[in-house]
């Protein structure tokens, strides 16, 4: 059993066939990482206004209300349960909307908690308009677990697709510094995969 | 794609950044070592933010 307002959200979407994942700090430890987090942050891939209506009618037959109205072109919205909120962004980032490779690559986490795949979740915390060293460290770590498991080329791919070659390569600067100073095997691994 | 690259902050990362981040990868590990699930965190940190709600 997982909180109940983000239980109902995820019965809700998967009932109106809405793909849905889990992001921000709650999603770390889908990637063997964690740190405390105050927020619940999900992201629902929707078509239409009317899909995003008929949702927002049904979270509230289950008592989750939002005192927004939201629309398919804003980034997120709150709703509010009995004794919680969770964020629901529409897109998976400020900077970016999904596309269909994207959801394509959304992973089982466990049961019916799905996260974005490793690469498309370093680049929501990469691209954000408002990143903070938090993202930075978060992406950092991500990296140290999974080095083995990226997959690099799609990480390359979605860099260039955003522009992001240069914030990325100050990323790999911290390998090198740690190789420097430290020998250590696995960034001289991180290094030669970013290659 | 491009961006508005200007909005974001400068990425700085200091030696003491990347061997923080090796320590946090580590605790991690140890957790998993000792039986913890990352499933079993996620659930650990969802009643922790429901607490402070």
């Amino acid at each position: 059993m997982i909180s109940n307002i983000l239980q109902i959200i995820l019965d809700v979407s998967s009932h109106h066939k809405i793909p849905t994942v889990i992001i921000g700090g709650l999603a770390l430890p889908a990637y063997d990482v964690a740190r405390t987090t105050l927020d619940i942050d999900i992201c629902i891939k929707i078509k239409s206004q009317e899909q995003l209506n008929t949702f927002i009618e049904a979270l509230e037959e289950n008592e989750i209300n939002t005192k927004q109205k939201p629309k398919i072109d804003h980034d997120l919205f709150t709703v509010f349960g009995k004794n919680s909120e969770a964020e629901i962004w529409l897109k998976p980032c400020d900077a970016f909307p999904w596309d269909d490779q994207m959801v394509e690559k959304i992973q089982l986490f466990f049961g019916d908690v799905f996260v974005l795949a490793i690469e498309d979740y370093i680049l929501t915390k990469l691209a954000r308009s408002d990143r903070s060293s938090i993202d930075i460290d978060d992406i950092l770590k991500i990296i140290i677990s999974n080095k083995d498991s990226l997959d690099w080329d799609y990480l390359h791919y979605r860099i260039k697709w955003l522009d992001l070659e240069s914030d990325f390569k100050e990323i790999v600067k911290a390998f090198e510094l740690d190789f420097n100073n430290n020998i250590r095997n696995i960034s001289r691994d991180i290094l030669d995969k970013f290659k | 794609m491009r961006q508005d690259k200007e909005k974001r902050a400068p990425i700085h990362i200091t030696l003491a950044d990347i061997e923080r981040a090796y320590k946090k990868v580590d605790e991690f590990q140890r957790l998993i070592e000792r039986g913890k699930t990352p499933e079993q965190i996620f659930k650990d940190m969802l009643r922790l933010i429901e607490v402070d709600k």
